[in-house]
C-alpha cells in the first residue's frame, strides 16, 4: 500500500464501519415499515387516505416526516413501498425529504448543538419542510407523477401474510443496504481526502462558503442527527451556511444518492439529485437571509 | 442473489452485530445510546434470517426450482464487505490519526450557573467536555486550584513540547462525525508515546491572554500533578455532547 499509512486504512476501516453500523438499525426500521406497508396497505387505502390533488397531498406528505424518529437510511425503501403502493410519487418524494429532516430527533439535536441559536432549529424545520414541499410540487407539474417507478420488486410468491412480509421486507434490505454499503464507502474515503485546509481557505468568502457547505454535506454524508454538532464546531462560518450544510445534508448525499439510484433508477437519480440539491441551497439561504 | 445467499447475508450480519454488543466493541464505531436500536435489528436480522432459510427450504422441496429465483438484487452481496472489513482490518476506533484532521471542538457558551465542584471524596473525575466548558464559560473560574482527573488518549503537538494534548473525541451518533476535545497538559515526566491512554489528574491554568481576546484558535491547557498509564481504553471512549 504506497497511498495510505496503516494508521489511515484503520481510520477509513473504522470511519465505514460506524457509518455501517450506524445505518443499520434505521435501515431495518425502514424495511420493517416497508414490508407492513407492502402487506397491508392496498392502493384503495392509499386512495382513501392521501388527498386527491397534489396541492393538498405534498404539504401532507412533508408534515407526516415528522412522525418517522430517525437517520435518512430509513426512508428511502419506505417511500418505495409507498409509490409501489399507490401513493402518488410527489407526495411520497415529499416524505422522502420531509422524514430525516424536520423529525423530532433532529431538531432536539439541533437545539442541543446550538443552545443560544433557537432560530437555528426554526430556521432549519422551516428551510427543509419549503425545500421538500418545493421539489414535490415541482415533481407533480413537471412530471406528471408518471416517471417514478420503484425498482423494489413486489413479484413475491408468498401466500401467509407472515411470509410475505419477511419476504419483502428481506428484498428491500438487501436491495437498501447493498447502496447503503456503496454509499459508506465513498463517504468514508472522502472524509478522509478531503483537507482540512480548504475550510479556512474559503471562511471569507459568504458565496464559497455556502457553495463548500452544500458540497461538504453531499461529500461527508453525516447523519441528520449528528450534523448540527459538526457546523456548531465551525463557528468561523456564518449561521446561514452552515443552514445550508443542514438543510441539504439530510435530502442529497453520497449514500443516499447510491440508494436513490438503487431504489428508483438512474435515470431518477440523474434529475432528482441536482434538482433538490438546488431547492435545498436556495431554500436555506432565502430562510437564513429572513431569520438568521 | 438467491434465496439462500439472502438468509445467510441476514443471518451473517444479525450475528456479527450481536457480537459487536456483548463485546462491548459497538463502542467503537457508535454512541453508547445506539445499544437499543442495535440490539432491535440483531433480533430482527436473525428472525428474517432463520424465517427465510426454513422458508427457503420449505420451498425447494416442494419445486426443487423455486432455489434458482431472485430473492433480491446482486448489490445485497455487498452487506457481507463490512464484516470482512471487520475482521480483515480490525479498526479499533478513532485514534491519535484521526485527531489531526478535524479542528478541535470548543464548547459554545453555556448561561446556566455552575455547580461546585465537589473535592469531599478524592480527587474528581470530569468529562474533558465539563473540563472546557467550566474553563471558557464560569465567571466564577471554578476550576481556579481545583485538581481534576481526566481520562483520554495522548496526542504530541510542537505547541506542548513539555507535555501532550489529552484528547477525547466527542461522537453524537457514529464515529465518523468524531470531533476531538482537547486540553494541552504540561507535565515534568517523560514523553508519551501518541494513542496512549492515560488517566491525568490535572490542575487548570488561567489563560494569558483572556478566552474571549484570542483570535484563532483557542486553547485550554492545565499542569499535571499526576499522570497514570491506562492499559486499555474506557468501555465508552467516546464523549456525548449531551
Amino acid at each position: 500500500m504506497g497511498w495510505f499509512t496503516d494508521e489511515e486504512v484503520r481510520l477509513w476501516a473504522t470511519l465505514f464501519v460506524s457509518v455501517c453500523v450506524q445505518a443499520l438499525p434505521f435501515l431495518v426500521l425502514g424495511v420493517v415499515i416497508s414490508g407492513l406497508i407492502a402487506t397491508f396497505v392496498s392502493p384503495d387505502l392509499v386512495q382513501r387516505i392521501v388527498p386527491k390533488r397534489s396541492v393538498l397531498a405534498v404539504p401532507t406528505a412533508g408534515l407526516a416526516g415528522l412522525a418517522l424518529p430517525g437517520c435518512e437510511c430509513g426512508s428511502v425503501p419506505i417511500a418505495g413501498r409507498l409509490v409501489a403502493a399507490g401513493t402518488p410519487p410527489a407526495a411520497a418524494l415529499t416524505f422522502l425529504l420531509a422524514a430525516p429532516a424536520i423529525n423530532p430527533v433532529v431538531l432536539v439535536s439541533t437545539a442541543v448543538a446550538f443552545p443560544n441559536d433557537g432560530r437555528l432549529v426554526l430556521a432549519r424545520f422551516l428551510a427543509s419542510f419549503i425545500a421538500a414541499v418545493a421539489v414535490g410540487t415541482w415533481w407533480a407539474r413537471r412530471r406528471g407523477g408518471t416517471l417514478l417507478k420503484s425498482k423494489q420488486h413486489v413479484d413475491t410468491h408468498e401466500t401467509g401474510r407472515w411470509d410475505r412480509f419477511v419476504d419483502v421486507a428481506s428484498r428491500d434490505l438487501v436491495h437498501a443496504g447493498g447502496y447503503l454499503v456503496v454509499g459508506a464507502m465513498a463517504a468514508a474515503t472522502l472524509q478522509l481526502i478531503v483537507p482540512r485546509s480548504i475550510l479556512d481557505a474559503v471562511a471569507e468568502n459568504e458565496l464559497y462558503s455556502i457553495l463548500m457547505f452544500a458540497g461538504l454535506a453531499v461529500l461527508l454524508s453525516i447523519c441528520s442527527e449528528a450534523d448540527a454538532f459538526v457546523a456548531a464546531g465551525l463557528p468561523q462560518f456564518s449561521l446561514t451556511s452552515r443552514l445550508v450544510f443542514l438543510v441539504v445534508g439530510p435530502v442529497i448525499d453520497l449514500k443516499l444518492i447510491a440508494m436513490h439510484t438503487g431504489v428508483f433508477g438512474r435515470r431518477f437519480a440523474m434529475v432528482f439529485v441536482p434538482v433538490t440539491l438546488t431547492i435545498a441551497v436556495i431554500s436555506a439561504v432565502v430562510i437564513g437571509q429572513i431569520l438568521l | 442473489m438467491n434465496r439462500s445467499g439472502r438468509s445467510a447475508v441476514m443471518l451473517l450480519l444479525g450475528t456479527i452485530l450481536a457480537r459487536l454488543l456483548f463485546s462491548g466493541g459497538y463502542g467503537w464505531f457508535v454512541q453508547q445510546r445506539m445499544r437499543i436500536p442495535l440490539i432491535f435489528a440483531a433480533v430482527v436480522l436473525i428472525i428474517f434470517g432463520i424465517h427465510d432459510a426454513v422458508t427457503g427450504v420449505r420451498q425447494e422441496s416442494a419445486d426443487p426450482l423455486s432455489s434458482k429465483r431472485s430473492a433480491g438484487p446482486g448489490v445485497g452481496w455487498l452487506l457481507i464487505l463490512p464484516l470482512l472489513v471487520l475482521v480483515s482490518i480490525a479498526p479499533t476506533g478513532l485514534g491519535a490519526a484521526a485527531a489531526s484532521r478535524v479542528d478541535a471542538y470548543t464548547p459554545t457558551e453555556e448561561t446556566d450557573p455552575f455547580d461546585p465542584i465537589d473535592t469531599s471524596a478524592g480527587v474528581p473525575e470530569m468529562r474533558v467536555f465539563d473540563f472546557l466548558e467550566r474553563a471558557i464559560w464560569d465567571n466564577q473560574q471554578s476550576l481556579e486550584d481545583v485538581t481534576v482527573r481526566l481520562e483520554g488518549l495522548v496526542v504530541n503537538d510542537s505547541s506542548v513540547p513539555d507535555g501532550f494534548k489529552l484528547t477525547r473525541f466527542m461522537v453524537s451518533c457514529c464515529a465518523a462525525d468524531g470531533i476531538p476535545l482537547q486540553v494541552s497538559v504540561h507535565t515534568d515526566g517523560p514523553p508519551l508515546e501518541e494513542g496512549t491512554w492515560v488517566i491525568a489528574d490535572v490542575v487548570w491554568r488561567p489563560p494569558e491572554i483572556p478566552y474571549k481576546d484570542v483570535d484563532g484558535e483557542l486553547i485550554v491547557e492545565a499542569d499535571a500533578v499526576q499522570v497514570t498509564v491506562v492499559p486499555d481504553a474506557p468501555n465508552d471512549p467516546y464523549e456525548s455532547p449531551y
